[in-house]
């Protein structure tokens, strides 16, 4: 019973999340590094203030790290040529120049921060490893295009 | 004179056998990239890889999406990282499999009431998967690991297979413990 009292707040949350906040941004590769971007680094701790208000602190982070889980596990499932899409439009809805952003990402690896504590290790890799390749496919077709 | 030379054959076979072997060995605890420092704790994440991960891994739709690119660059590096997460996985599975068995082999000690025959089938699967993750290793090495998709998925299911059995097991001895006290 406790636990059922437990579940439906988080479920509210997670639900909030989705609709009040996930849904305004338009690829799945944005949701996943926002949703990362909520996670303290020095603790491993999820905080959404508005979330957090409206339910309760401990409630959002958990609502949080499942969205985060979810996000993860969703993008880390697509195929390569899917993945290239839609870095396509996360590249595009970042509004920064396309070589600059590029490089940047190829060089600092930023997407690393995206993999959630308790991923499994085989997904994690395979993660990283299409974000690498849908890098260099992007970057393959604007050298082509030039 | 003919045996000479097929023992010289097999000796060279066995030789290029055991080359491939380290090197695959090599390449899966050394991926080309900074993660190793970062990833999270292997012993904290989440034990067995999910079946659709496993597919895909070893699914050949990446690599035809690729090949239509035409850039050899792009395609060779596609195959690096693709046999990387493939032994990644392999060794991730062996190890899996080490640790149900262990864990089997430590409550099977404490057990009172031992079937010689279950044991024997434990035991069989065992072998078998531990022999199919050594000739996986050898195979993503030589033919990569889009040709194997099958074959790892039995392996997964043999996996899985083998963890509900040793879970019943242990559910099983410890009905038959709270029976006797």
């Amino acid at each position: 019973m406790g636990a059922t009292v437990r579940l439906v707040p988080v479920q509210e949350a997670y639900e909030d999340l989705l609709n009040r906040t996930l849904s305004r941004i338009s690829c799945n590769l944005g949701r996943l590094i926002y949703l990362a971007s909520t996670r303290d680094y020095n603790t491993g701790n999820y905080y959404h203030e508005g979330l957090a208000s409206r339910f309760s602190p401990e409630v959002a982070r958990k609502a949080l790290e499942i969205a985060h889980q979810q996000a993860f596990y969703k993008v880390s499932a697509f195929s390569l040529e899917d993945l290239a899409s839609d870095l396509e439009a996360y590249l595009r809805s970042s509004r920064e120049n396309p070589q600059q952003f590029l490089r940047a990402w190829q060089k600092l690896e930023p997407y690393r921060v995206a993999i959630p504590t308790e991923a499994n290790l085989t997904v994690a890799r395979l993660f990283a490893s299409n974000l690498r390749l849908a890098l260099a496919i992007l970057r393959f077709r604007q050298e082509r295009s030039h | 004179m003919i045996g000479t030379s097929s023992a010289l054959i097999g000796a060279v076979v066995l030789l290029v056998v055991i080359l491939v072997w380290i090197r695959a060995d090599l390449r899966s605890r050394h991926l080309p990239s900074v993660l190793d420092q970062w990833l999270p704790d292997q012993g904290e994440a989440a034990e067995v890889c999910p079946p659709e991960f496993v597919s895909q891994i070893f699914s050949g739709q990446d690599l035809r999406f690729i090949s239509r690119l035409e850039s050899p660059d792009l395609k060779r590096h596609f195959l690096r990282e693709r046999r990387a997460v493939a032994l990644l996985w392999v060794q991730q599975t062996s190890a899996a499999i080490r640790r149900i068995m262990r864990r089997h082999l430590e409550a099977s000690r404490l057990s009172a009431d031992i079937e010689f025959a279950t044991e024997a089938r434990i035991f069989l699967q065992y072998t078998q998967l531990r022999l199919i993750c050594c000739l996986l290793i050898l195979l993503i090495e030589l033919a990569g690991p889009q040709r194997l998709h099958g074959m790892a998925l039995y392996t997964d299911r043999l996996t899985q297979r083998i963890g509900d059995v040793l879970r019943e097991f242990a559910s099983g001895a410890r009905l038959r413990e709270m029976d006797g006290a």
